[in-house]
């Protein structure tokens, strides 16, 4: 899912920051090139492979061949020798170069068996969990503790002092990263359901861990290993520097580190730098590169959930606001930029009201822009998207352009908001007291002792049992159905005017969820709150709703009384949405459908978006976007109970419900 | 349903519990184990479907994992056209799963991201029929996908360039690309849409008419179970508290937990919804206005799992674990009110539940 979450809360609103249909294979690449950083080391790792594979191209002399007249040893910079020579006189630029071959080859022996002896370890001990994957980590963690260069050396004691044998060693000091890391992911992947899916359908285990558990770990791998590649290096050249590794005479990096610094007091610094600067750049661009993999395979790299957008000029609304609503909301649009300069309408002409007393039920199916709507009109326009057009009004007061400080005042004080997954709201590691007590001390500067006291007056308030006892204890010592309560207990801790409740009930199980609506209009009439639920279930909207305003496509479809929404829908939508649910159906037979589904935020169809599933669309409806418009008697009701429609053909169509 | 006809059922689970072990700690007393699954049976004919209701955490998806041979079990038997398949061995899993199939809840992650269409659902033909990766192949995958309403261009599409239905019409898909006798569709609808739910499920329906397949449907939304189904199994903390007739079970049933959840269904319809409501709360609040939560399953009391929650609770309740006795859909219901107290006989305790509230406006909720 491509969405952007607000503090874990509401349902993932479906903005397309990047298109559905992109695939993460470009929007890797594309994120890669956009990364400065991530290109330079690109580029320094062509480089390196060029120097590797063909140094000649890149090399001006022989990495070998000596001054014999002895005329120009130790030099510095110049036209000839770009950065000097040695203490042979031989052209330290060129040895650079071939030194690229030397890390290479390191890395290759060492990677091949880390990578080679720790993914079948790992992948065997993730599968098969249990004892057995307990015994092989315990050995893993000693080993893993050990210094690598320690096991490098005991190889190299072992065997003959060479670089191949110590990167043997480090190989092998290695492979417990590797281990350690495809275990992890391995166990974590054992979990999912495609997992399950696979044996099912009866794929034997070497094949699923080759062909499902392993593609799925490779990005982490190739991670590890662009880090792990700059380690080894560093400890090749440390221990060639120590005399074990490469032979004195090969343009080794660390062998060149050696000489210049046996020679620096007499030569000056510069027979350091050439080595030097290569091995620091290349163990540098290894873990930059490291890291600019991670986040171009992050799913919200670039995107973080709660940054709200700068707030910028709002075209005003048409229409004026309801005089008597606590919230108000005109012609509200909200874009965020899609990809190459595409803008996705995520919203467009959002108008609502609602009343104290009242309680307004958004229905819609996902993506449709329930969530948004409330966030957007909350100034929580999650970045990068921004509302362009509108206005809103809240108890009174034009809260357009507030500005992030001001809201910070009104949000969690006047306007409580209950989340769809109470639990997730919690923080894990602070006692539930603590966390319902915090709004009271900010917002109503309570002291410790009177903030405490009115938490376990509130949990009585939504029916916790035991308050007092409650108040100290963690978030998971709570059930999805008691965390909820506190959650709403949370929402009502400073007396707010207005309560938005996201999806309260659909986490929970149907008994519970009863229970939630009830305690909700029960704290409503109690404290004459008004109430906007959002759910994309019309049994619970049918049950807790006075007012219904249906959203598809991010438009606002039809707004009218629940009775009317429910017995007599007006709008083509909400009378197929009726009709599909299962309960509107007694016969055994098919059950009505909407054909087709929910297109995307980027493609709108042009006139009526609900036009492509719609039965009864006309060419009108096409032609034109069809304007929500005012239903019932201006004459007879105030603005908030006139009942609005965005259908052409709503008064010719005459739409009748099916138990009328 | 307890085997008085003389025909084997064609897919039957006998008495089956499954009981997750906690880990143990070095120095610390081994917690007991969770009871997921305590004592269910249940059998399916070709071409029916059992819909299993409950709760989360009730144990439904654990009976789906037993009979798929993803989790150990404890004991009990499951049996497919006569042959025992409790624990298949490694030589005839491939046998079993040609013959049992999935669909799986989460359309987002019970597909493979990183393979398209004609892998996800070829991998499958070629597992069972030996048909390698091609043209073949891929004229089956179109075949498949014609069958749940896809064009074949979805062939190479990746999971995440579909919608969430289509994601479960490629599931469905699979498990019908091995042409299986059952398939446990596991909150199959759950993840989807109101609008694409029904098409789903039109689907599987479908399907079922047309190749004879049996359904063990799990959900939690009763609404769907009772439409897909024939046959209803309700599940309360691993214990199969009632079972049968679909339509009887909905219209009477004999289990004060069942005739609980059958209230809480919220009706679209706000009429129907706010005397629905009034039936509900009957079952909402203990006595005193608390609120009382299910026990934990790794601690179950030695009585009634439900009876701490039970409007009509006795004092038998407490102390013995209600058998199964016949219920008057044909099937069974485990409470004491068929056998004590009121004496009900398997008939629906709505009235009883009804006048009981009715004689004691206070809400204390002791029936005898
Ligand atoms: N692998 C496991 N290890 C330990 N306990 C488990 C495991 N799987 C399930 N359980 C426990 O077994 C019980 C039954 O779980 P199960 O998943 O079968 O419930 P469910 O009815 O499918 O719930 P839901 O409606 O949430 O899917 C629960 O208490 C659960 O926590
Ligand atoms: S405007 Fe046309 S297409 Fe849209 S809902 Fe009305 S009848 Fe259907
Ligand atoms: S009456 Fe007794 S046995 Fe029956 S459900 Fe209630 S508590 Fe359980
Ligand atoms: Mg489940």
């Amino acid at each position: 899912m491509t969405g952007a979450t607000v503090a874990s809360g509401p349902e993932p609103i479906e903005a397309p920051l990047e298109s559905a249909a992109e695939s993460p294979r470009r929007r890797f690449w594309r994120r890669m090139f956009r990364n400065p950083l991530a290109v330079f080391s690109m580029l320094w790792f062509v480089t390196l492979v060029v120097s590797w594979l063909a140094p000649d191209v890149l090399a001006t002399h022989d990495p070998f061949k000596q001054d014999v007249t002895l005329q120009r040893l130790f030099e510095t910079p110049s036209a000839d020798h770009w950065l000097g020579t040695d203490q042979f006189g031989r052209d330290l630029y060129s040895r650079v170069i071939y030194g690229a071959g030397f890390a290479f080859r390191s890395i290759f022996i060492a990677m091949s068996i880390a990578v080679g002896v720790g993914v079948p370890i790992g992948l065997f001990s993730g599968w098969k969990g249990g004892r057995v994957d307990r015994a092989i980590m315990w050995v893993n963690d000693v080993l893993f503790s050990l210094p690598i260069v320690l096991l490098a050396m005991a190889v190299i004691i072992v065997l003959t002092p060479s670089l191949t044998n110590a990167m043997i060693g480090v190989g092998i000091a290695m492979s417990t990263r590797f281990i350690r890391l495809t275990r992890a992911v391995t166990l974590a992947e054992k979990e999912e359901l495609y997992v399950d899916a696979a044996r099912i359908t009866g794929i034997s285990t070497p094949r699923i861990l080759t062909r499902y558990i392993v593609p799925n770990l490779l990005p982490a791998l190739v991670i590890q290993a662009a880090i792990i590649s700059g380690a080894i290096i560093l400890i090749g050249a440390t221990l060639s520097f120590l005399g074990i590794g490469a032979n004195l005479d090969d343009p080794d990096w660390g062998v060149m580190l050696n000489r210049a610094q046996s020679v620096f007091r007499q030569e000056g610094v510069w027979q350091i730098v050439p080595a030097g600067m290569a091995l620091v750049l290349t163990v540098l661009s290894f873990n930059l590169l490291g890291d600019a993999i991670r986040d171009a395979l992050g799913r919200d790299a670039g995107n973080n959930a709660l940054t709200v957008t700068k707030r910028v000029e709002v075209a005003p609304a048409q229409t004026e606001h309801a005089a008597d609503a606590v919230l108000s909301i005109r012609d509200m649009d909200v874009e965020f930029p899609g990809q190459g300069g595409k803008i996705s309408e995520i919203l467009n002409g959002v108008s609502l009201d609602v009343r104290a007393g009242e309680t307004l039920g958004v229905v819609g199916e996902s993506g449709s822009g329930k969530s948004m709507t409330m966030l957007s009109a909350l100034g929580l326009t999650p970045a990068p998207g921004r509302m362009t057009r509108g206005s809103v009004q809240f108890d009174g007061r034009d809260v357009t352009n507030l500005s992030e400080a001001e809201w910070a005042k009104i949000r969690g004080k006047d306007i409580g908001i209950i989340f769809q997954e109470p639990i997730a709201v919690l923080n894990p590691a602070i006692k539930v007291g603590s966390q319902i007590a915090e709004p009271l001390r900010i917002h109503m500067g309570m002291s410790k002792a009177d903030a405490r006291k009115r938490a376990a007056e509130l949990l009585a308030e939504v029916r916790v049992p035991d308050p007092e006892r409650r108040l100290d204890q963690y978030p998971h010592e709570f059930s999805g159905g008691m965390a909820q309560r506190v959650g709403i207990a949370m929402a009502l801790a400073c007396e707010p005017k207005l309560l938005i409740a996201d999806e309260p009930s659909t986490a929970l199980d149907v008994t519970v969820q009863g229970q939630i609506l009830d305690l909700i209009s029960e704290v409503q009439e109690r404290h004459q709150m008004a109430v906007i639920l959002i759910t994309h279930d019309l049994g619970v909207i049918a049950e807790a709703a006075d007012r219904v305003l249906v959203m598809y496509g991010g438009q606002v479809m039809e707004t009218a009384s629940a009775h009317d929404v429910f017995l007599s829908p007006k709008h083509p939508y909400s009378r197929a949405l009726l009709e599909t649910m299962p309960q509107s159906h007694d016969g055994q037979g098919e059950l009505p459908v909407i054909a087709g589904m929910v297109p995307s935020a980027t493609a709108w169809p042009t006139g009526c978006r609900f036009a492509p599933r719609c039965g009864f669309a006309t060419d009108a409806c096409t032609s034109s976007m069809p304007p929500l418009e005012r239903v019932a008697d201006p004459a007879q009701g105030d603005l908030v109970q006139a009942d609005l429609i965005r259908c052409v053909r709503h008064s010719e169509l005459g739409l009748v419900g099916g138990t009328a | 349903m307890s085997d008085t006809s003389s025909s084997r059922p064609f897919f039957s689970v006998n008495d089956l519990h499954v009981h997750f072990a906690a880990r143990s700690r070095l120095f610390r007393e081994t917690p007991p184990p969770v009871k997921a699954v305590n004592g269910l049976s249940l059998s399916i004919e070709p071409g029916r479907t059992f819909g299993l209701v409950g709760e989360s955490g009730s144990g439904k998806s654990t009976v789906a994992r037993a009979i798929l041979q993803l989790v150990d079990i404890k004991a009990g038997t499951i049996t497919l056209d006569g042959e025992d398949v409790t624990n298949v061995p490694s030589g005839k899993e491939l046998a079993f799963r040609s013959r049992v199939q999935a669909v799986l809840q989460d359309p987002f992650s019970s597909l493979n991201q990183v393979h398209q269409t004609r892998t996800i659902v070829g991998d499958a033909i070629t597992r069972h029929f030996g048909v390698k990766a091609g043209a073949d192949r891929d004229n089956r995958v179109s075949a498949l996908l014609d069958e749940v309403g896809m064009s074949p261009e979805f062939l190479d599409h990746y999971p995440y360039e579909m919608s969430g239905g289509q994601r479960q019409r490629i599931s469905i898909a699979r498990a019908l690309a091995v042409e299986p006798d059952l398939i446990i569709a596991d909150e199959a609808t759950s993840a989807l849409d109101v609008s694409i739910q029904s098409q789903v499920i039109n689907v599987l329906k479908r399907v079922q008419a047309e190749t004879g397949v049996a359904y063990l449907f799990i959900a939690h939304d009763l609404e769907v179970v009772k439409h897909m189904s024939d046959d209803v199994g309700v599940m309360y903390l691993g214990y199969l508290v009632e079972k049968g007739d679909a339509e009887r079970i909905y219209d009477g049933p004999a289990h004060p937990y069942t005739e609980m959840l059958i209230a809480s269904i919220p009706m679209p319809n706000p009429v129907v919804q706010a005397e629905r409501r009034a039936l509900r709360q009957t079952f909402g609040t203990q006595p005193g206005g608390g609120i009382a939560e299910p026990p934990s399953p790794s601690n179950l009391p030695k009585g009634c799992p439900f009876e701490n929650r039970c409007p009509v609770a006795m004092d038998i309740c407490r102390e013995e674990m209600p058998e199964p006795t016949p219920g008057h859909h044909g099937g069974e219901v485990r409470c004491h009110l068929h056998t004590s107290g009121p004496e009900l006989g398997g008939e629906s305790v709505v009235h009883f539940i009804e006048s009981q509230k009715l004689s004691s406006p206070a809400g204390s909720g002791s029936a005898v």
